[in-house]
């Protein structure tokens, strides 16, 4: 077992709706969805973005494509048009949540790496 | 198999012009939706009208029409756009002056309304109804009554398929939801409608409305493939090629940049989304949870097996309310000591307000390049960072109350630490806060007309 950020193992994207953030995380492989269905919990998010997340957290696990759909209630100071975070509607949430430390097996953490180089081939030319 | 090509060519007020022209020009699209209204917008909208009444509706809309119109009149695509916002009949007057001036008739003008629902609240409270707030719980809105601005409800497709049955070439909406944009146009053309036997067709609509509606969201913007887009700097709008099963290709237009594959398309379908078990529209309710996603070619994703639930009996409503006013500062410090300087700075900007015995509804203060977007959860490093700024913003019931904010952080320039580096001050904005809520579908009442331009 191994401590890796969660941006090893998945993608995110953040937005709003009125006072809520959504996070959508996108396991990089089948077996990593399998990891971080179970790894992530709604207290284990909640703890991560400290007083950030005033509201619940809800997790809705997608396993049809691979991915989960985290729901941060009371967590944007009211809605974008009324809140003083400098980021009103939340789009820097998920990629905070990418720098989240987990264990995980170091087998999978590979599988991960290998993933991305394919998924991300034409990054950095 | 029918095949309905459809694109995206505007996500909100502001997107960008060219890549809709090419789309119009270089791809094989029918129709194509343009959204500009977010949620504050029509609060906007509402105050122009009350200034001229020959305004409230999205100006863009006369040049977006006068560079577009003349590729897509002789093409036969038909636009569709809530541009009309506060006022789409004006919207529709003078988009019919660009048709006639730029030669283009004879063409056809249907224009969507009725989604304003601030003349009728009190009569429909009167039947007993409560607009409780979806956020807060709040059971009515008799504490914000005297301080409503807007209330408009999410309106559905029904009236856009109308005027398409009626042959409109440009339809112009009010706050119709993003969403119908979309769905209207697909119902249209497959004959499905809101009943038990086309429930899983719809929702593939809502659903593909719902991954193309954000213009170049799905197509490399914004997202995490980011440094594998090609030329994102000339990324393409989205294209649906929508089959009449309900499955569809989604993709850009042709030789653009950006990109899409299947992680473009899962970002978008999870974007500002809550339940996506239950992906609520006006026009029907989306599940995501059947869809499957393939890579069927470069830039082109299959998204099949869609399904959903018949569209719910009440319409979001969206009521905007004065709730006082934002003061916002900046200010940057260099090194030596810059992080100690951003926390100095803080204190001094407290002790000031002390001082001044102003009251904030709510203050806030951040460092910049340490905590502005990890708020609580970022680990500070007691490092020498090359610089920090702090940024602070505070909520008051008084303009005057939230200048004080930017007038404080303007002294810091004269009176905070060494290097105190300053940029042009911010100027107050005034809160228009939002109450979502739902009102019943039937207490809405759309209309449309059309408008013949010889």
């Amino acid at each position: 077992m191994k401590k890796v950020q969660l941006k090893e193992l998945a993608y995110a994207r953040s937005g709003d709706k009125g006072d809520v953030c959504n996070v959508g995380v996108m396991a990089k492989t089948k077996n990593v969805y399998g990891f971080l269905v179970k790894a992530l919990t709604p207290e284990k998010i909640k703890a991560y973005y400290k007083g950030m997340v005033k509201g619940g957290v809800e997790i809705y696990p997608l396993p049809n494509i691979d991915s989960l759909e985290i729901v941060l209630r009371q967590s944007l100071g009211g809605g974008a048009t009324c809140t003083l975070r400098f980021d009103q509607t939340g789009k820097s949430m998920g990629p905070v949540l990418l720098g989240m430390f987990v264990e995980a097996d170091e087998a999978l953490i590979d599988e991960a790496a290998k993933a991305s180089a394919a998924i991300e081939k034409g990054f950095g030319k | 198999m029918k095949q309905v090509n459809i694109g995206s060519g505007s996500a909100f007020w502001g997107d960008m012009l060219e890549p809709v022209v090419e789309m119009a020009e270089r791809s094989d699209v029918k129709y194509i939706g343009f959204d500009h209204l977010a949620e504050l917008t029509m609060a906007l909208l509402n105050r122009m009208q009350l200034k001229n009444p020959e305004m409230g509706y999205i100006p863009d809309i006369v040049p977006w029409m006068k560079k577009l119109l003349p590729i897509t009149a002789p093409k036969g695509i038909k636009m569709i756009t809530n541009a009309g916002g506060a006022n789409p009949l004006q919207a529709a007057l003078e988009v019919k002056k660009v048709i006639k001036s730029m030669k283009l008739g004879p063409m056809r003008i249907g224009v969507v309304s009725g989604d304003d629902v601030l003349p009728s609240l009190d009569e429909i409270r009167g039947q007993g109804f409560k607009f409780t707030n979806m956020d807060t719980g709040e059971e009515d809105i008799d504490r914000i009554r005297g301080d409503i601005v807007a209330a408009n409800a999410y309106t559905g497709a029904d009236e856009i398929i109308t005027e398409l049955r009626n042959g409109a070439d440009v339809i112009i909406t009010g706050r119709v939801s993003d969403n119908a944009l979309y769905v209207g146009p697909l119902m249209h053309e497959f004959g499905w409608e809101y009943t038990d036997e086309y429930v899983n067709q719809v929702a593939a609509a809502v659903t593909i409305g719902h991954i193309i509606e954000c213009s170049a969201c799905v197509t490399g913007g914004m997202s995490n493939m980011w440094k594998a887009s090609e030329r994102p700097w000339a990324s393409g709008f989205p294209i649906a090629e929508v089959f009449e099963n309900g499955d569809a290709i989604i993709t850009k237009t042709p030789d653009s940049g950006g990109i899409v594959n299947t992680w473009t398309v899962k970002e978008h379908l999870l974007y500002e989304v809550l339940d996506p078990h239950n992906y609520l529209m006006p026009d029907g309710i989306g599940d995501f949870s059947t869809i499957k996603l393939n890579d069927v070619g470069p830039n082109r994703v299959k998204v099949s097996n869609l399904s959903g639930k018949k569209r719910p009996d009440t319409l979001k409503l969206c009521i905007g309310y004065r709730d006082g006013y934002i003061g916002e500062g900046m200010v940057l410090f260099p090194a030596p000591d810059a992080l100690e300087k951003a926390r100095f700075a803080e204190k001094w900007l407290r002790e000031r307000f002390k001082i001044l015995g102003v009251e904030f509804e709510e203050l806030r203060i951040d460092y910049i390049g340490v905590n502005t977007l990890h708020g609580e959860a970022a680990e500070i490093e007691d490092k020498d960072y090359n610089e920090v700024g702090i940024r602070v913003a505070g909520k008051a019931g008084t303009r005057q109350e939230a200048e004080t904010v930017r007038r404080e952080a303007t002294h810091l320039w004269t009176q905070g630490p060494i290097g105190s580096s300053f940029g042009t001050p911010m100027n107050v904005r005034p809160v228009i806060k939002l109450w979502p809520t739902l009102v019943p579908r039937e207490l809405v009442r759309t209309e449309s007309q059309l408008m013949e331009v010889k």
